[in-house]
């Protein structure tokens, strides 16, 4: 994912400067990098995302259906949301057990154009649960397949908190807590920010909020939020984020291709309301995040704001059929430090980010699940950043189909789990353009954006 | 129909009518709820925190046979000193009494937390299929 890297100059701010000119053929490049990059990223987002960890129904003696709507995850019932806002402290009271599970992910996937391929693509350890009724954690351990049975391991998602539960203001139960992660969002309760869902627009750019961003900041920074929940209703949450350095980066698994740059005055809020009514549950809530940026870290700062909003909405009934709505919109404002001229053409000052998701999914008896999921980034034009069409317009669509016949009260195990799960990504849109999307010249093959379309088949094992 | 034959029905209807009487005197405040439907209530506000399968204990102890058993007294479980000291037995009627209301208001000290069913065909009906797990 470092395609956009290689459009960025390293100048002072504001300066127009002349960087080597670029070719059309060297953008196609990048733009093949790029995508091989998003496709990598949107498979191992929707298989090896952060399900239903086993570890912690041995603790409290609850199914993974007690906290999940499908038994393998991810998307969280609200039961799940306070097990996550509790600081995954609950339990069974029959002492202490061993906070580890596994996951592996066998994936046969098949794109549009190129060969299939079938590989034990992600092995994963989760080191998950209490330490004490305050303090309890998730780190996830992550070995994805790079071909040729070689695997690159690196630290993902890190959630370590403390939580003071039970208090009461103003008469209202109150719950506050300190989330160390590395991933802005991905503490969230309500679990529908990208970060935390995992649900976000692939393209060309995206915003700081969105881990398949190019140069994102999932788990490459590293920062501290303090929450409270009020009245079982009202969540806040305000904390700081600082990017590791590269050399770490690198230590933890990390292409620093991939590096998000130096950050400073980063700080991230959310406000949500929610409301658990048994049968149904909805929320509503906003987020921002500011900082800025200097990539490369030699370069210039850019000044960089997130304001989003999210609504939820699902139908739990009695859990034979849940219905999850979700949709969320992040807008992100980018007043950049330097106006390279790249290819022969001037770069902007400035910038908008516009990523949108919607997400629909469908659970019959918390066994079977059918998920739609509408993605759409868009931005404003930048023939220099963005080019060759100068239009990051990417839209996107993401099926999947999927059994978890385990993990329930009334199956043969409620502990440890299996996911059946075919999944379809479908490009209608990428770069502003549906057909010849990295303009091929003549007598070359020329891709169209559903040339970026796969179709994967994924067995997934938990214990 | 003969005389007869109509002072028989008579007499079975009175005997029957004098039955329920009987029964209803027998327990008193007893609610006629629909275990099925009550299945569905249990699932939609309880089922993440108790299982009904004898010995497995959740967030909250295992309800098998709960309606007639002495508060506080399922094996293994952690119960709040509130509960273990209670001179409660779970009938009937302690169980609408403490499941009609926010549990720390009945139990003060309990570790349960549920701000109470408030509809009254939901807890009969949930009471009813409580009464079903033996």
């Amino acid at each position: 994912m470092g395609g956009r890297r290689t459009l960025r100059s390293t100048d002072s701010k504001k300066e127009p400067t002349m960087l080597p000119p670029t070719n059309r053929r060297t953008k196609r490049r990048n733009h093949t990098f790029l995508l091989g990059g998003i496709l990598a990223a949107l498979l191992l987002f929707v298989c090896g995302t952060a399900q239903a960890i086993p570890a912690y129904a041995r603790q409290t003696g609850a199914a993974c259906a007690d906290c999940h709507a499908g038994a393998y995850g991810p998307a969280l019932t609200p039961y799940g949301m306070r097990f996550k806002l509790g600081g995954y402290t609950d339990t069974d009271g029959k002492g202490t057990k061993i906070p580890l599970a596994l996951q592996l992910t066998e994936t046969h996937n098949n794109p549009a154009r190129g060969s299939s391929s079938t590989a034990l693509t992600e092995g994963d350890l989760y080191l998950a649960g209490r330490l004490t009724d305050q303090v309890g954690g998730f780190v996830k351990v992550e070995a994805d397949h790079t071909g040729h049975n070689t695997y690159n391991t690196k630290l993902s998602s890190v959630d370590l908190r403390f939580v003071a539960k039970e208090l009461k203001i103003g008469g209202k139960d109150t719950l506050f807590g300190i989330s160390v992660n590395n991933s802005p969002g991905f503490n969230d309760p309500i679990a529908a920010l990208p970060s935390a869902s995992f649900l976000g627009p692939a393209g060309v750019t995206g915003s700081l909020l969105n881990p398949s961003s190019p140069n994102s900041l999932a788990n490459r920074v590293i920062g501290a939020t303090a929450y409270a929940l009020y009245d079982d209703n009202w969540y806040g949450e305000a904390g700081t984020y600082r990017s590791l350095p590269t050399s770490q980066q690198d230590h933890l698994g990390y292409n620093i291709g991939g590096d998000p740059g130096r950050l400073r005055d980063t700080a991230y809020g959310r406000f949500a309301y929610m409301k658990d009514m048994k049968k149904q549950f909805f929320s509503a809530g906003v987020v921002g995040l500011t900082t800025k940026r200097q990539l490369p870290r030699s370069g210039p700062s850019d000044d960089i704001v997130d304001l989003g909003y999210d609504l939820t909405y699902q139908y739990l009934g009695n859990r034979d059929h849940i219905v999850q709505l979700a949709y969320v919109n992040i807008l992100e404002k980018r007043d950049y430090g330097s106006t390279p001229v790249i290819g022969g053409v001037l770069a902007r000052d400035k910038g908008i980010v516009h990523d949108q998701t919607m997400t629909v999914t469908y659970t019959f008896k918390q066994t079977y699940g059918l998920t739609f999921t509408h993605f759409k980034s868009t931005g404003s034009r930048d023939l220099a950043r963005f080019g060759p069409s100068g239009d990051p317009d990417t839209t996107t669509n993401l099926i999947s189909l999927y059994w978890a016949p385990f993990g329930k009260d009334d199956s043969y195990t409620s502990i440890a789990n299996l996911k059946l799960a075919a999944t379809w990504f479908r490009f209608s849109r990428f770069a502003g353009r549906e057909d010849d999307i990295f303009f091929a010249p003549p007598g070359t093959q020329r891709t169209d954006a559903r040339d970026l379309n796969a179709f994967s088949i994924s067995a997934s094992i938990a214990f | 129909m003969t005389g007869a034959a109509r002072v028989s029905i008579s007499n079975r209807f009175y005997l029957a009518l004098l039955a329920l009487v009987a029964g209803g005197l027998a327990t008193p405040g007893a609610r006629a709820g629909d275990a099925a439907a009550g299945k569905d209530v249990f699932k939609s506000e309880c089922a993440e925190c108790h299982a009904v399968a004898e010995g497995r204990n959740k967030k909250g102890p295992s309800l098998f046979g709960i309606v007639g058993r002495k508060a506080g007294s399922v094996a293994g479980y952690d119960y709040s000193d509130a509960l273990k000291q209670s001179p409660w037995t779970w009938t009937t009627e302690q169980l609408h009494t403490y499941l009609s209301q926010p549990a720390k208001k009945a139990n003060p000290g309990t570790k349960m937390k549920y701000d109470g069913l408030d509809d009254a065909k939901d807890l009969d009906n949930l009471i009813s299929y409580l009464e079903t797990l033996h």
